[in-house]
């Protein structure tokens, strides 16, 4: 069974008149105890989906199609109350800017146990208790609990962010840009901690970032995100080494790899699109070189190509990404 | 790690109350010279012209008007250490310690404190309630209203209020802080009487200040909304009373422990035009009668204890930012 199911997600922004197809017909799901990394560059719709699933859209945002399923629950149809019972119990969220998620003049230890409190039915004592216990977990000094969040490195932070996100025992963590801020040896020591609790207890992780060294290095599937769509899902080998996709083509060829003979570094001409006026057909076509004429035209179908292998392209399974025409 | 940080704290308070001392000198030599600089002889007032020069010296004498100001300055310094603050020109010979606190001081603290603490409650709710309804009827609706309120002179509501609800309708008072003659059954009947007469300047005081507070504290939990913190509280799913109580109205309210500081002055000061337009025998009303009648020792009294205030309340703000906000250490 999966833990988040997530069927033809759309979600807009609204600006005045016009409105940003921020995300746009996205569908994928997280099985128990699989991490799930979604990739793509900034501005492409990954932390639109996020929020969405946790329905933390800001006040112009607005889910205007799709469903999404927690534990075959239906969140886009729960009434507010509804959903503020849910966050945290069933999903709670490691934030991308782990230095201003907590409030500066409250101690650390209290807002976790604010929301074990909120969530649990146990007391203050216990609650404090099974703080301590946390930030042993995710190797801080449990007596820090008592510091404030500005008395902490921004390692610190994260890992007592994670210790916040495991406080209600949920079934599904997102981790938006979790080491984004971090230098990179903190950011593999947070990974690292990320990954042994998630096989701990078993967590559905669905990890945001647009580094794609660290979905490769972290991730049992992984889904490309490029302007609102998701272009392609399937294994982490799978889109790795035989992308179907000419997006996650050219996106992995703007990566440095360190194994392998050198090569010179792609690029991908051109800039993402405008989301309130996105490109007819396939929203990757202007800057698709193996485009053609249909590509324009016609919205690629989001279809299983081979074996847990989703794409959403015209030709998939057709080009030879060797040869540029 | 935290004994270090009190050692910190320790040395900045010290720090903190050698600035205030000095700036308290500082303000009371200003305070001196500032009348002696000023045009206008006071001796104008306490001397008639017909006056024989005996009686003019006997009185220059008196109130010591006839010695160099420096050693006015001194004396003024020397006397100040010992409670003495001189004698009132206009009021005569009555101590200007007794001047100023006798009666004047409680008649404006009392008003002034009870007009401040409503507008601050008022504001506050008002305000966090309006920011939790940005561009909603309750919002628009409140800060047109106070917009409207703070701009109003006060001494034209004044006068409307006084006009409609005392002389037309008769249901507040014309003047005073008691019913003059009249003769109290007991303290009840007096304290009634009382607020009775205080219900006018109190209207006219309130409106006019929550206006400035509504905005500071509407203003100051908007910008704490867009707070990373509160969307992570939001998260967390806790309700709404918990992000709004708990963790916006905290922060939004460090910004107004400044502005209680700066007001404080006020509150001792009074609002000259309003106990002049009520006829509240307050500080108010005693500095515009004093700056009238050339009355030196009592305005410098006066200033004395609101730069007192003044310093004092910044002061106290200063430390009290150490324990409202942890991220603040020296």
């Amino acid at each position: 069974m999966s833990v988040l199911r997530i069927e033809d997600l759309c979600t807009h922004y609204f600006l005045g008149e016009d409105q940003v197809q921020a995300v746009d017909n996205v569908t994928f799901d997280i099985a128990e105890s699989e991490i799930f990394g979604l990739a793509g560059e900034s501005g492409c719709g990954k932390t639109t989906a996020a929020y969405s699933i946790m329905r933390i859209l800001p006040e112009n945002g607005a889910i205007v199609n799709g469903r999404i399923f927690l534990d075959d629950e239906d969140v886009v149809v729960k009434t507010e109350e509804e959903m503020r019972q849910l966050r945290w119990r069933k999903v709670s969220i490691v934030f991308q800017y782990a230095m201003n998620a907590f409030n500066p003049v409250l101690r650390i230890g209290n807002q976790i146990v604010e929301v074990m409190l909120e969530k649990q039915s146990i007391d203050k004592e216990e609650a404090t208790k099974k703080a301590k216990e946390l930030f042993d977990e995710v190797g801080l000094e449990p007596e820090r609990i008592r510091d404030y969040p500005h008395e902490f490195s921004g390692g610190m932070r994260q890992r007592a962010i994670i210790a916040q996100a495991l406080a209600a025992e949920p079934r599904l963590i997102i981790a938006d840009e979790p080491v984004t801020a971090l230098d990179v040896i903190v950011q593999n020591k947070i990974l690292g901690l990320l990954k042994s609790l998630q096989k701990k207890y078993q967590l559905a992780v669905l990890l945001i970032t647009h580094d794609l060294s660290v979905v490769a290095e972290n991730s049992d599937r992984v889904g490309i995100m490029y302007a609102g769509n998701l272009v392609e899902v399937g294994t982490t080998v799978n889109v790795f080494k035989e992308s179907l996709h000419p997006y996650t083509y050219k996106l992995i060829g703007a990566f440095p790899s360190v194994k392998g003979p050198k090569r010179r570094l792609e690029f991908i001409p051109g800039t993402p699109p405008d989301l309130i006026r996105p490109p007819s057909g396939c929203r990757f076509h202007p800057r698709c070189p193996w485009a053609q004429d249909i590509c324009n035209l016609e919205v690629p179908e989001y279809r299983e190509y081979e074996k847990n292998h989703w794409v959403a392209c015209h030709f998939a399974g057709e080009i030879n990404f060797e040869v540029e025409p | 790690m935290s004994e270090k940080k009190a050692v910190g704290t320790r040395q900045y308070i010290a720090t903190r109350i050698v600035q205030t001392i000095v700036v308290w000198f500082g303000i009371i030599t200003l305070n001196f010279f500032i009348f002696r600089i000023m045009p206008g002889d006071p001796r104008g007032t306490l001397i008639a012209e017909h006056m024989p020069p005996e009686v003019v010296q006997a009185i220059a004498l008196r109130f010591g008007l006839d010695q160099p100001i420096a050693i006015q300055f001194v004396l003024y310094i020397v006397n100040l250490f010992r409670g003495d603050l001189g004698e009132s020109f206009s009021h005569y010979g009555q101590p200007v310690i007794e001047t100023i606190f006798a009666f004047r001081f409680w008649n404006t603290v009392i008003l002034m404190g009870t007009s401040i603490l409503i507008a601050l409650i008022v504001a506050i709710i008002m305000g966090v309630i309006a920011a939790s309804r940005r561009d909603k009827v309750i919002d628009v609706g409140s800060t047109t209203v106070f917009l409207v309120t703070y701009s109003m002179p006060v001494f034209w509501l004044g006068l409307m209020i006084l006009y409609y609800f005392g002389f037309i309708l008769r249901v507040i008072p014309l003047a005073g802080t008691i019913t003059r003659g009249i003769v109290h059954v007991n303290i009840f009947h007096y304290i009634a009487d009382y607020l009775w007469h205080m219900t006018g300047p109190l209207v006219v005081l309130t409106l006019s200040f929550i206006g400035g507070f509504y905005l500071i504290m509407r203003d100051s939990v908007l910008d704490v909304f867009t707070q990373d913190y509160i969307l992570a509280a939001r998260a967390k799913g806790l309700k709404e009373r918990a992000i709004l109580y708990g963790h916006a109205m905290r922060n939004a309210m460090l910004p107004m422990v400044s502005v209680i500081a700066v007001n404080m002055p006020f509150l001792i000061s009074g609002a000259t035009i309003t106990e002049t337009v009520f006829s509240w025998s307050g500080l108010g009303l005693l500095t515009y009668n004093s700056d009238v009648a050339n009355d030196w020792p009592v305005l410098q009294g006066i200033f004395l204890f609101l730069a007192t205030v003044a310093v004092l309340s910044n002061f106290v703000a200063d430390i009290l930012y150490l324990y409202l906000d942890p991220r603040i250490r020296y």
